[in-house]
């Protein structure tokens, strides 16, 4: 029973945890070369609730994973304004 | 024995020198962005063959938001003194520029972007005189090719002559073709530009820069030749390297 109810409580928490990931893409215009890639990267990887950064400069796009609550859309958009660049769309899956 | 003219043509090159240090070509300035809060560090050193003359140049740019950046520099004598009245001070001038980008257009293969400087040259002898600078700067990115223009007007005050600038850089990605799908790649950049300098009382004098640059991640190492195509046709070499931070 007691080993049961380790398992139960280990799924629920597997399952909460797969629920609050999220995957956010940004389409951002105006990228140029490497240092803004680096730009982009660093901005980012400052908000504690984001695991991962990643930037494309061939799709012009970040790509963020978060497994805690999302950095607010106006907040995301606003960091990639100070960077010096245009976000264009952004989609939360 | 060097010559009045030869004095005021070094207090140009250390001001030209001040103010070319902060590009993402070889020697022009650029309009694209330093991130608010963020900063590149470059540390350039220049020679000139024939004169031996070799000067190292530290310049700071910081932005203050995406809009607007804060440029400055300083260059250091490193070859000796060819005239008596700089034995005791290798400073060059330290060169201050304010630049506010007034148009971005952005889109998904480049950029265009239009910023206006303005600024000082102040000395650091105090037998000099401080010059008041302004300018602009225009730089359009598509796709593997940067075009950055430029012109700064340096206007003398009290008895110091005035000068003047301009370059038109190409800069080209020569590798990687094409990026990785994701991550930081390294890259190079063929660099071509046609520079002027003028000195109030002197013709322009023109030249041409041929370059190579390698950019990854924080870190862009480059360097140069630049050939004067009149005047005195002098050749001058630069190498530099630069840090984001």
């Amino acid at each position: 029973m007691k080993k049961f109810m380790i398992l139960l409580i280990f799924l629920a928490a597997l399952g909460s945890a797969m629920v609050q990931a999220r995957t956010i893409e940004i389409d951002v215009h105006g990228m140029t070369c490497t240092f803004c890639v680096d730009t982009l990267q660093r901005s980012f990887t400052q908000f504690k609730t984001v695991s991962k950064v990643e930037v494309s400069l061939k799709h012009k796009k970040i790509r963020l994973e978060t497994e805690d609550n999302l950095p607010s859309i106006d907040t995301i958009k606003q960091t990639v304004l100070d960077a010096g660049f245009t976000p264009i769309n952004i989609v939360v899956q | 024995m060097v010559t009045q003219w030869q004095k005021v043509v070094l207090f140009f090159l250390l001001s030209i020198f001040i103010n070319a240090s902060l590009a993402m070509g070889l020697r022009s300035l650029v309009a694209l962005p330093v991130e608010k809060g963020g900063g590149v560090l470059r540390v350039a050193i220049l020679g000139t063959e024939e004169s031996e003359r070799e000067t190292i140049t530290t310049a700071l740019a910081y932005g203050i938001n995406a809009q607007q950046t804060l440029l400055m520099g300083l260059p250091y004598r490193v070859s000796s003194a060819t005239h008596s009245s700089q034995k005791n001070n290798r400073l060059g001038d330290m060169s201050l520029l304010y630049r506010h980008l007034v148009v971005q257009q952005d889109s998904r293969p480049g950029t265009n972007r239009f910023g206006l400087l303005a600024g000082a040259l102040i000395p650091t002898e105090q037998d000099n005189e401080l010059a008041i600078q302004g300018g602009f700067v225009f730089t359009h990115f598509k796709r593997r090719h940067e075009i950055d223009i430029d012109a700064v007007y340096q206007a003398g005050q009290n008895d110091r002559l005035d000068s003047g600038r301009f370059d038109l850089s190409w800069q080209y990605r020569l590798s990687p073709q094409s990026y990785p799908d994701w991550g930081i790649p390294q890259q190079i950049n063929s660099i071509m530009e046609f520079n002027g300098r003028w000195l109030q009382g002197q013709d322009t004098t023109g030249q041409l820069t041929l370059g190579l640059q390698w950019l990854y991640t924080q870190w862009v190492i480059e360097g140069g030749l630049v050939k004067d195509i009149n005047n005195n046709k002098q050749r001058h070499y630069l190498f530099s390297v630069r840090f984001h931070f």
